[in-house]
């Protein structure tokens, strides 16, 4: 699945010993905890063309076009030609298009927020339900802070296959998209649980790289877990198109992917054995080249641009009583990240009872927040379904909203004098 | 657990020389015994037989054990019911998550939910009069949310869909793909999105339930001009067609139909309420409480539903529906509202899927997008597949590669500004169409759809224009 942080784990390492050494022979059916849960009810035969229970998706999907372009594997691997004027050719273009600014206001760069899943079910049968409520949940928090979303669900590069597929991906966006100021990587495990907290944008106006991590991790432990990759800023300019290609040589599946794995193993600090994975890349290219990188990157640890979601759902009822939206910190999170959990995969690192109840909580905790604005909440952190908390009037335009995200500032748009 | 097969292996191999392992130990034995009576080349010979024998059992043993329980499993029977525990468990889960259970349900509510009875009045909330005032004075106090943006009048897209899981896991992945889809053509026209998952009425619950969510929109959001509803079996399908909003200045309410179907047959289907805009007024309140009174589920719905049936050509025996009702009234009460309703038929604003899907490849050969009518449609709208229930009105095969042949339809329309596009219309895979380089930006500039190649008035900046 895109960008889900795949940290590994001794089991999964036995699996990859066993498919080693066993290549040639094929499972006849992956082994699944996760299996499709029957109905009941089987009304009519297995042959009713129209129920949905019965019928194999797998039906569906062709390809065509012939054989797919196999990379020359004398050549070693680019993310694409090297691009070496890329400020002068976006600065040239921002200034042919008056009418796509890269800043909307002052202060208030131009985002594109970047997220995705894979064009096919999951595996999970509630994982798609669980990705639809995610992709809501960013909605809602990209509608009232006025950024974008691209979601994406093709692989551009079969080789940066996995939690690589971002780095082609999101160099493409950047290319595609010279209005765009800021790519906001998230994965799509993570959900917005403070939809007041806007990003301090002018704490940012001299780096390029914003990741949720400790300078003393990476740079003196080189610990693997020392920032995350989760959620990001990246910065459209020359400087993040080399960033790119300075990653993305770990990346390609197969031999590189696996060698380049147990150099991080070995390399960084509490890192499993599994193969390479952007996350552990990053760290190490900072840690062994902070000079040619460190001074623009910013690792921020003052709010949740990524947090961890066990030290974080158990404490909602607790946020709730003491604190507000607006702090995005540990009193009200920005982004609760479900790392490990792989609603969409067969089998996550932690008990699918944990893992998909919790996100009902986080999704309830962020909707809450958007439901206010209407009048409404849900019944419970963990109910589906709503109530009113505030009675309609017939001077709607009076109502009080509290958190103020019924016509936000940071969603207004620059007047122009010479309109009035 | 491969090399102890192997080890087990050489150590008959190793022992052979000398006779077998454990199971000819006997046979060693009564060997050694019987070497004194039987000859030594026939000893010989048996030994080399019973070896062949061992080897051949052990090596249909190891087939048989690598076909069915797999290596990894061979000392797993504890982990197999471990497994077996996970499985359970987690089915447990699934299933209470995909009910209708609600942990916040009262413990002692009986079956028998409460409806309205037919005496009962129904509305959707207090009477809002002076609409159309109250919302100019607003604009004119708040500068900074304009009802224009760029020349452009602010349109929110509302959809959504039920808070619970689907029946079946294809309709949520048809859901999300829906969803990217609506996502990517906002994006490229500048439209905010709102994806409703709660039923703030539950009342009007079902298709009722964007009624209440579009008047509360239009109170709370006044400078959203025209509130655009899209149901979620809906699919953009011309990322390039724009709604002629200029044509509607005289209008509050836009929806696809057929005048003819409409007036002279009172046909059911004459309207479809799967895709429609309304202008966010006082007209449109008041339309809305108007309508309305047909939805609270129960014995209400249930007698509005014959009334529809008895009145409407065509229409089966069901509970009252929105498109019906909608019909119905604006037939019965067509002096009062008809005149500010534009019934569209001139594009696309919902496409029936049946005889447009077919036609994807012809109409890739021969048109281009732009065009939003039956020669590249701009919506695609898959009435009767409910892939998120149990069963739909059309076979299951035909609706969902039709809904995967008009995702990619549209897909390829973003795609092709990357330089990519889908590897045929049913696959999930994509091939490049445009060779990187590294001026970027010269391709960017020939097939940016929110730029038109003419250069004049554009679109997509957040700055407020004169």
């Amino acid at each position: 699945m895109l960008g889900a942080g795949k940290f590994g784990t001794p089991a999964q390492d036995l699996d990859d010993l066993t498919t080693h050494f066993y290549a040639a022979r094929k499972h006849g059916e992956p082994h699944r905890v996760l299996v499709e849960a029957q109905p009941e009810n089987e009304n009519g035969s297995e042959n009713d063309p129209k129920n949905y229970a019965t019928f194999d998706f797998n039906k569906i999907l062709k390809d065509e076009g012939g054989e797919e372009e196999k990379p020359d594997p004398n050549k070693p691997y680019t993310l694409g030609p090297k691009i070496s004027d890329w400020d002068e050719q976006r600065g040239e273009w921002l200034k042919r298009n008056p009418n796509f600014p890269n800043f909307i206001r002052e202060n208030k760069p131009r985002v594109l927020l970047v997220t995705g899943s894979s064009p096919k079910p999951c595996e999970n049968p509630v994982g798609d339900h669980y990705l639809l409520k995610s992709i809501k949940n960013k909605i809602d928090y990209c509608r009232l802070h006025g950024i974008e979303i691209f979601y994406n669900m093709a692989l551009l590069d079969a080789e940066m296959a996995g939690f690589w597929a971002k780095l082609p991906l999101i160099r493409k966006l950047l290319l595609s998209h010279p209005e765009v100021e800021f790519l906001w990587w998230m994965d799509s495990d993570a959900m917005f649980t403070d939809m007041a907290f806007e990003l301090p944008w002018e704490r940012y106006k001299d780096v390029n790289l914003v990741m949720h991590g400790w300078n003393e991790m990476v740079y003196d432990q080189k610990n693997w877990i020392g920032l995350n990759t989760g959620s990001f800023l990246l910065r459209n300019n020359q400087w993040a198109l080399d960033l790119l290609d300075a990653w993305a040589p770990m990346g390609p599946k197969g031999k590189i992917r696996d060698e380049a794995g147990k150099i991080l193993t070995r390399e960084l600090k509490g890192r499993p054995v599994f193969e390479a994975d952007d996350q552990s890349a990053m760290v190490y290219l900072l840690a062994t080249q902070r000079d040619t990188w460190g001074n623009k990157v910013y690792l921020e640890s003052g709010y949740y641009l990524h947090g961890y979601w066990g030290i974080l759902v158990d404490k909602y009822e607790e946020m709730i009583e003491n604190y507000h939206p607006g702090f995005g910190d540990h009193r009200w999170p920005l982004v609760t990240h479900f790392v490990g959990c792989k609603p969409c995969g067969k089998f996550g690192d932690y008990p699918v009872e944990k893992c998909l109840k919790q996100m009902d909580r986080a999704f309830n905790f962020g909707d809450n927040q958007v439901l206010q604005i209407y009048g409404f909440t849900h019944k419970s952190l963990a109910s589906r379904r709503v109530k009113r908390v505030r009675n309609e009037t017939g001077n709607p335009l009076e109502a009080k909203d509290d958190l103020g995200l019924m016509h936000p500032a940071f969603k207004a748009v620059k007047v122009d004098d010479s309109t009035m | 657990m491969g090399q102890d097969n192997g080890s087990t292996f050489t150590t008959q191999k190793r022992s052979s020389g000398g006779g077998s392992a454990l199971p000819t130990t006997n046979g060693r034995a009564a060997g050694a015994a019987a070497r004194t009576m039987i000859p030594r080349g026939r000893q010989i010979h048996k030994t080399f037989n019973n070896i062949k024998i061992t080897i051949l059992c052990g090596f249909v043993t190891i087939l048989v054990l690598r076909g069915t329980i797999g290596i990894g499993n061979l000392s797993s029977s504890e982990a197999d019911a471990v497994n077996q525990n996970l499985i359970e468990e987690t089915n447990r889960v699934l299933a209470e998550i995909r009910s209708d259970k609600d942990p916040d349900d009262p413990a002692d509510s009986t079956d028998e939910p409460q409806f309205l009875s037919l005496n009962d009045t129904y509305t959707l909330g207090p009477k809002i009069v002076g609409w159309d005032q109250q919302r100019k004075v607003w604009l004119s106090q708040n500068p900074e949310f304009p009802s224009s943006v760029n020349g452009k009048p602010r349109i929110l897209l509302l959809t959504g869909s039920p808070p619970n899981p689907c029946d079946n896991p294809i309709g949520d992945h048809y859901l999300l793909k829906a969803v990217k889809n609506k996502i990517d053509y906002c994006r490229i026209h500048g439209i905010e999105i709102v994806y409703n998952m709660a039923h703030l009425d539950k009342e009007l619950a079902g298709y009722w339930a964007k009624l209440p969510m579009i008047r509360r929109l239009m109170l709370s959001h006044p400078e959203v001009e025209w509130i655009w509803w899209m149901d979620s079996d809906a699919m953009f399908t011309d990322m390039v067609f724009e709604v002629p909003l200029s044509k509607y200045s005289n209008h509050n309410l836009v929806i696809h139909g057929y005048p003819d179907l409409l007036f002279e047959q009172k046909s059911w289907i004459a309207l479809n309420t799967g895709s429609f805009l309304f202008r966010n007024c006082q007209w449109s309140l008041d339309l809305l409480d108007t309508w309305a009174p047909m939805g609270p589920k129960g014995p209400i719905r249930e007698e509005a539903g014959k009334v529809l049936t008895a009145n409407l050509k065509g229409r089966p025996a069901f509970e009252a529906d929105d498109q019906s009702a909608l019909i119905y009234l604006l037939l019965s009460q067509k002096e009062k509202w008809m005149d500010k309703v534009y019934v569209e038929n001139q594009y696309y604003l919902h496409g029936y899927w049946l005889g447009l899907v077919e036609r994807y490849e012809e109409m890739i050969e021969k048109y281009h997008p732009g065009l939003g009518d039956e020669r590249w449609p701009f919506v695609t709208h898959f009435v009767g597949c409910k892939p998120c229930g149990s069963y739909g009105d059309y076979p299951v095969e035909q609706c969902l590669k039709s809904m995967e042949r008009a995702f990619n339809f549209a897909d390829n329309q973003v795609l092709k500004f990357y330089g990519f596009g889908h590897r045929g219309l049913l696959s999930p895979k994509i091939k490049r169409i445009a060779n990187e380089t590294a001026t970027p930006l010269e391709y960017m500039d020939q097939v940016d759809i929110r730029r038109p190649v003419h250069g004049d008035e554009s679109s997509g900046s957040s700055e407020t224009k004169s």
